[in-house]
């Protein structure tokens, strides 16, 4: 069951939120922060996973001075000298995700939380998403359907259709720790802009693993995910997963895997997310598709360094009908429109009512049904 | 023999020496199909069904069940034993789970469908059961 946030966490952002307001550069009139004053951020193109994958930047619950009311927070164990390297990473050869370190987390698999716990990082000064950690067990699992996150718009955001992608849209907004894991909705500090590709093929495979795990024995898993940007893209070359069992001590989980971000058939610039489809003249919107950007300045090459906007109903697209209502069928995982036929044959125990965007729907893994293609 | 083999969409069935899934209703129903023949699997397997009288266990198991046994299969190969087997009961998970142990279902010409049921698990909504027989 999904349980109120931690009183730290809250207790933590409302320290973060009153520390920003507090500082000198809070006028509309200063420049943005740059980015080698973010210490989450190291956007030197040679050290390849510039956010967070050598440090993962873990918001830090101040456990030196914990409210004597409140119990002393579990900690998410420490990545020390993680090893991981982009480049260390074999290039995409056709496999959805690839093995690291012998499939064992770089986390310290010694010191595992005792509770459940979630922190997602901040956003860096290029508005991109940092690591996301948690020890998920049944209390953090979703008890209800899930809440739109069309109005989100990660760093290198854009609204692509191709025919040869599945569900047509290139960009899903993947959640780096699943849904169904952790029930968390538009938390802009947990959604990263990724292919149709790598969110069905590389990444909901594990969430699928490790939800039906804990479902099954009650266990807790630990599980990070961390978005790996090459220097300043605003696009992730892929996502690191780590995985490990709490109470069998990975007998039941265990896993590190990188999975990529790519799209068969397209060619992606990850400096800003503009594509092109594989054998195409090179276009920032192809022909047969229709781009928007999350950026303003939505064809412009140079990376726009300001932080994934927050849901602004302007940005709703065209390609993104917002607030229509569909049927879903949690068994099959089709999704009709109400007038289908096929939902009145739907078992009620099945069926779920949503509302939202058609990509949403998609990007939880639900294919649209043949019969009335919604 | 008669051989059992969970397995996602892809036919996926194990992934970093570890099962895919497990699920305690699925598991009671191999227990009830194999009442009364010898259910044989490896030690991997046994640790999640649990010390019953019912199953036997060896890593050669596969060498040694006979003619009607049911085997219940995860991490070992069964090529080379195809000429030994009467029947392959598959439960598809209807998920899909990341894999590096794939099931090699044997001759698809040699093996028909007979038998096909949906039942809810404990921790999954639908596992299906097919049942291919030569």
């Amino acid at each position: 069951m999904k349980r109120a946030k931690p009183i730290w966490l809250i207790s933590m952002l409302l320290v973060m939120a009153l520390l920003a307001g507090c500082g000198g550069d809070s006028s509309p009139d200063q420049p943005e922060p740059q980015p080698e004053s973010q210490p989450t951020a190291s956007v030197q193109s040679e050290a390849v996973p510039t956010v967070n994958t050598t440090t993962p930047s873990l918001p830090s619950p101040t456990p030196e001075e914990p409210s004597p009311a409140e119990p002393a927070q579990p900690e998410s164990p420490k990545p020390a000298n993680n090893p991981f390297r982009l480049e260390n990473v074999p290039a995409y050869s056709g496999q959805a995700y690839v093995a690291l370190n012998e499939n064992t987390p770089y986390f310290d698999i010694s010191n595992l939380s005792a509770k459940s716990y979630e922190n997602y990082s901040p956003l860096d000064a290029l508005g991109r998403c940092g690591t996301a950690t948690a020890c998920i067990g049944q209390d953090l699992m979703p008890t209800e359907e899930r809440g739109s996150i069309g109005q989100v718009k990660p760093s290198g955001w854009h609204t692509v259709r191709y025919d040869c992608v599945d569900g047509k849209y290139l960009y899903n907004r993947c959640h780096l720790i699943g849904y169904q894991l952790t029930a968390e909705n538009a938390n802009t500090s947990n959604l990263i802009t990724g292919t149709r590709y790598l969110n069905i093929e590389g990444m909901l495979p594990f969430e699928n693993m490790t939800a039906d795990y804990i479902k099954e024995t009650g266990n807790r898993v630990e599980y990070h995910v961390t978005p790996v940007f090459e220097g300043d893209n605003l696009l992730a070359s892929g996502v690191l997963m780590e995985g490990y069992s709490v109470e069998d001590q990975g007998d039941g989980v265990c896993f590190c895997v990188f999975a990529y971000n790519v799209q068969p058939g397209v060619t992606i610039d990850y400096a800003t997310g503009d594509s092109t489809l594989d054998g195409a003249a090179s276009t920032a919107a192809p022909a047969e598709s229709k781009t928007e950007s999350a950026s303003s300045t939505s064809e412009s090459s140079a990376p726009t360094p300001e932080p994934a906007p927050e849901p602004i109903e302007s940005q709703q697209t065209e390609q993104e009908p917002q607030g229509n209502t569909y049927i879903l069928n949690t068994n099959t995982k089709k999704f009709h429109y109400p007038s289908c036929s096929s939902v009145k044959q739907m078992k009620e125990s099945n069926k779920q009512v949503y509302t939202g965007s058609r990509e949403d729907i998609i990007s939880q893994g639900y294919d649209p049904c043949k019969k009335c293609n919604p | 023999m008669k051989i059992i083999v969970c397995v996602d969409d892809n036919l996926g069935v194990m992934f970093n020496h570890r099962r895919q899934s497990q699920d305690r209703v699925l598991r009671e129903k191999v227990l009830e199909m194999a009442a009364g023949r010898p259910l044989w699997m490896n030690s991997y397997s046994a640790k999640v069904f649990g010390t019953l009288p019912d199953i036997s266990v060896a890593e050669d198991f596969l060498d040694k069940a006979q003619e009607g046994d049911f085997c219940f299969v995860e991490e070992t190969p069964i090529a080379g034993y195809e000429q030994s087997i009467e029947e392959i009961i598959l439960f598809k998970w209807n998920r899909v789970y990341p894999a590096d142990v794939h099931f090699g279902f044997p001759d698809q010409n040699k093996f028909k469908l007979i038998e096909t049921c949906d039942f809810a698990g404990s921790s999954h909504e639908k596992i299906t059961m097919e049942v291919y027989s030569l």
